[in-house]
């Protein structure tokens, strides 16, 4: 089986492009380091597999997501490649072209967003550049699927294309050394092109020196390099070795888009300006932000989702319960699977899935902001408040990310580039309210905040992040010394999302929601049911003998400061760190609501206000779900960070609860 | 050709110079924005600059990003 792998600038459009050749969907966005990880995907043709690499901008990584690109290169073996370029923005794009036309495998060009360029009044002659860099050039629109039929149909015969011959001479200096280097690696076997190795080690590409050190012994290859930067400083020709690496390909560049480039039209981005004039204004940016994410969630709650829920509901509560109810009465169930299918599963999933409608929403909007290129925008308007907390703003796209589950958001810090950066951005992740604590939230504040829904859940969004960055200050003070960070982002320009993509990415987001209400929250459901079914008088005993009492009764106490004492908020804490959607399961179980307003009356008479704005901001901080303490796992490597952010999380949450609580009561709140 | 340099930051909104040194900048800072080729000679475009001494924009090649004001305070252009 053949592999062919896509290569190319951040923001190109590699993922569309491979949804397009895949039968596989892979999260896209607008915005540099959207894919963070090797994708891997089958040909539509069966013509073999292709792999989808994080963007570059060259082959010498910064960031984790760009190592995870230029290791692929080196270790493993793609029988050829499909290097995607921006054709409006050639000159930078062409950079890394040459680079991999070095590596010496047959390589396709993707000349990607035509349209976009010849909408800007920019002209690419690809028959000029097919011709000068030696390999086919397609014009591609990926996004539409434009040209797409195309670069599958040349994959088909991945055999038939052609060899690269492209052959940048570096003037006799350079060559000489690249020469010696070469005949030093003659012995060595599975390597990459020899060239390509020679010319990335005198760049000094760490992934390159590193994959040779353990092979072999590199001092000699370095020694090379040094002579021949100390040649090209005595000749005033380079300050350093890759500095004259890359001012000859950059002449070479500049020297090529002069034959290939039409520009004589260009037109400035007119809508960017536009929307950049108002967007990031020095005065309105930031209010306007903040009025965007006040509509993001007037929209998943008052306007748009909160009503679609309560047909939900009524659906579940009326026709699916009653139905079941009788299917089970005329199939002559037993007591014990009536009460396990109707009081378990159907008030344990039924009662999640009611806040689908919301959830999706939410999804949408996130989506629209992240196809549309706003996410970039807010990077850059929170960056000087970040700045001063010890972060950057570039982690804010993750904390929106966040929003709808921590788990990717985790991963999408890997696009930033300091190491202590990244680690404070996972670390204060958990603090981000995903959407799987969206239905504690929207169940609390439909009792007791029915007036102002949107208002108390944007709240509670806002105390996530602005505890992360109050304590994104003290651990970049008290753990990283206040080492500085590095701030750059890249501005893409915007464009309409298009609903086809809008409708999948949403749909991609909340599938994991859909899915686990069918697994975890379906066995939380049966298991928690059980437990409160069964206890040490047998089964069917009143819920406050049961086990889940019992159980729930030794965490109480602990609670009681906090306002919430009762077992039965105890009980929902636990199985709560498996997903957090369980916590409204389990209630909807122990108060045996059959819907929504039944739990809510039962809930009014348990919860004050105050015990509620209580429960809500525990529920907010206390821990990160099971799946989320993998991927920080996996993000960090380490056992010790791992559990400082559930010990962070766990002391903060019962800190803040109980301090609202005890001050709330002083006041004379309750 | 007489020079006539300030740093970037100095600049008035909208107005385009070329690139004279870049010096003291982080080494991370440096090479991104060399893979962005914003480089000594390059003409480059100050955009706008944002809320509460936060990042200026600025465009170099038809490509927008953003950086922060100290950084762009240590890019030396030339006025002419």
């Amino acid at each position: 089986m053949s592999a062919i792998a896509l290569v190319g600038n951040p923001n190109t459009g590699k993922t569309s492009l491979f949804n397009t050749l895949t039968a596989s969907y892979e999260y896209v966005g607008n915005w540099a380091g959207v894919t963070v990880e090797k994708k891997i995907g089958s040909l539509k043709n069966g013509a073999g597999k292709l792999i989808d690499l994080p963007g570059i901008y060259s082959l010498h990584p910064l960031s984790r997501d760009e190592g995870v690109a230029a290791q692929y290169l080196i270790e493993e073996s793609p029988e050829a490649l499909i290097n995607i370029v921006d054709a409006s923005q050639l000159e930078r794009n062409l950079l890394l072209t040459l680079q991999l036309l070095e590596y010496g495998k047959p390589t396709v060009l993707g000349l990607n967003m035509i349209d976009v360029a010849t909408a800007r009044g920019i002209h690419v002659n690809s028959e000029v550049l097919q011709d000068r860099l030696g390999i086919p050039v397609l014009p591609l629109v990926a996004r539409t699927g434009k040209g797409c039929k195309e670069i599958l149909s040349l994959l088909g015969q991945s055999a038939d294309i052609p060899p690269v011959r492209f052959k940048l001479h570096y003037g006799e200096i350079a060559e000489a050394a690249i020469t010696s280097i070469e005949l030093e690696l003659q012995p060595m076997k599975d390597l990459p092109n020899h060239r390509w190795i020679a010319l990335q080690l005198m760049e000094q590409n760490p992934v390159v020196l590193d994959f040779l050190k353990s092979r072999m012994d590199i001092r000699k290859l370095v020694k090379l390099g040094d002579a021949c930067q100390s040649e090209l400083q005595r000749k005033n020709l380079a300050l350093t070795l890759p500095q004259w690496l890359r001012s000859v390909r950059m002449d070479y560049i500049r020297s090529l888009c002069l034959e290939v480039l039409d520009r004589a039209d260009q037109k400035p981005h007119n809508l960017t300006e536009r929307l950049d004039a108002l967007l990031t204004h020095r005065f309105w940016g930031l209010p306007l932000f903040i009025f965007i994410m006040y509509a993001l969630f007037k929209t998943t709650f008052d306007w748009v989702g909160g009503p679609l829920s309560d047909l939900v509901d009524g659906l579940i509560s009326g026709p699916i319960s009653e139905g079941a109810n009788s299917l089970l009465g005329f199939l002559g169930a037993s007591n014990f699977t009536h009460a396990l299918i109707v009081d378990g599963i159907i008030a344990g999933v039924g009662g999640v899935i009611v806040f689908v409608p919301q959830i999706f929403i939410l999804f949408l909007i996130i989506s629209f902001l992240e196809d549309s290129g706003y996410m970039a925008r807010v990077c850059l308007l929170m960056d000087s408040t970040m700045e001063r907390m010890g972060l950057n703003g570039k982690a804010f796209i993750p904390f929106i990310i966040g929003f709808g589950c921590n788990v990717p958001a985790i991963m999408a810090a890997r696009s930033i580039e300091q190491p202590k950066d990244r680690m404070l951005t996972t670390l204060l992740m958990p603090l981000m309210s995903c959407s799987a604590r969206l239905p504690v939230y929207a169940l609390f504040a439909a009792v007791f905040f029915p007036e102002r829904q949107a208002f108390a859940v944007l709240s509670m969004y806002v105390l996530g992040i602005v505890f992360a960055l109050i304590l994104c200050k003290i651990f970049s003070w008290l753990l990283f010394k206040n080492e500085s960070s590095v701030f750059m982002i890249e501005l893409p320009p915007y464009r309409m999302p298009q609903i086809k993509t809008l409708s999948r990415s949403t749909w991609e987001k909340g599938k994991g929601f859909l899915r686990k209400a069918g697994t975890i929250i379906l066995a939380g459901s049966v298991i928690i049911w059980l437990v409160s079914y069964a206890g040490p008088g047998g089964f069917d005993v009143a819920m406050d003998d049961s086990y889940l009492a019992k159980f729930g009764g030794l965490i109480a106490p602990l609670l009681a400061p906090l306002g919430f004492g009762t077992w039965q908020a105890g009980s929902t804490l636990v199985p709560g760190f498996l997903a957090k959607e369980v916590v409204v399961s389990t209630m909807n179980i122990i108060y045996h609501a059959p819907d929504t307003t039944g739990l809510e009356n039962q809930i009014s008479q348990v919860f004050t206000p105050l015990s509620a704005i209580s429960f809500m901001i525990f529920i907010l901080l206390y821990i990160p779900c099971l799946a989320t303490v993998g991927v920080i796992k996996k993000e960090t490597n380490s056992w010790k960070w791992t559990f400082f952010s559930m010990g962070y999380c766990l002391v903060l949450a019962y800190t803040v609860s109980f301090l609202v609580f005890q001050s709330g009561k002083l006041f004379g709140w309750s | 050709m007489t020079l006539h340099l300030c740093s970037l930051l100095q600049l008035p909104t909208g107005s385009t110079v070329s690139i004279h040194k870049i010096e003291g900048i982080n080494p991370i800072l440096r090479r991104r924005l060399a893979d962005l080729g914003v480089l000594e000679g390059v003409r480059i475009r100050l955009k706008g600059k944002g809320p509460f001494l936060g990042p200026i924009t600025l465009e170099c090649n038809g490509q927008l990003f953003a950086i922060r004001r100290k950084e762009a305070s240590r890019i030396e252009v030339n006025l002419a």
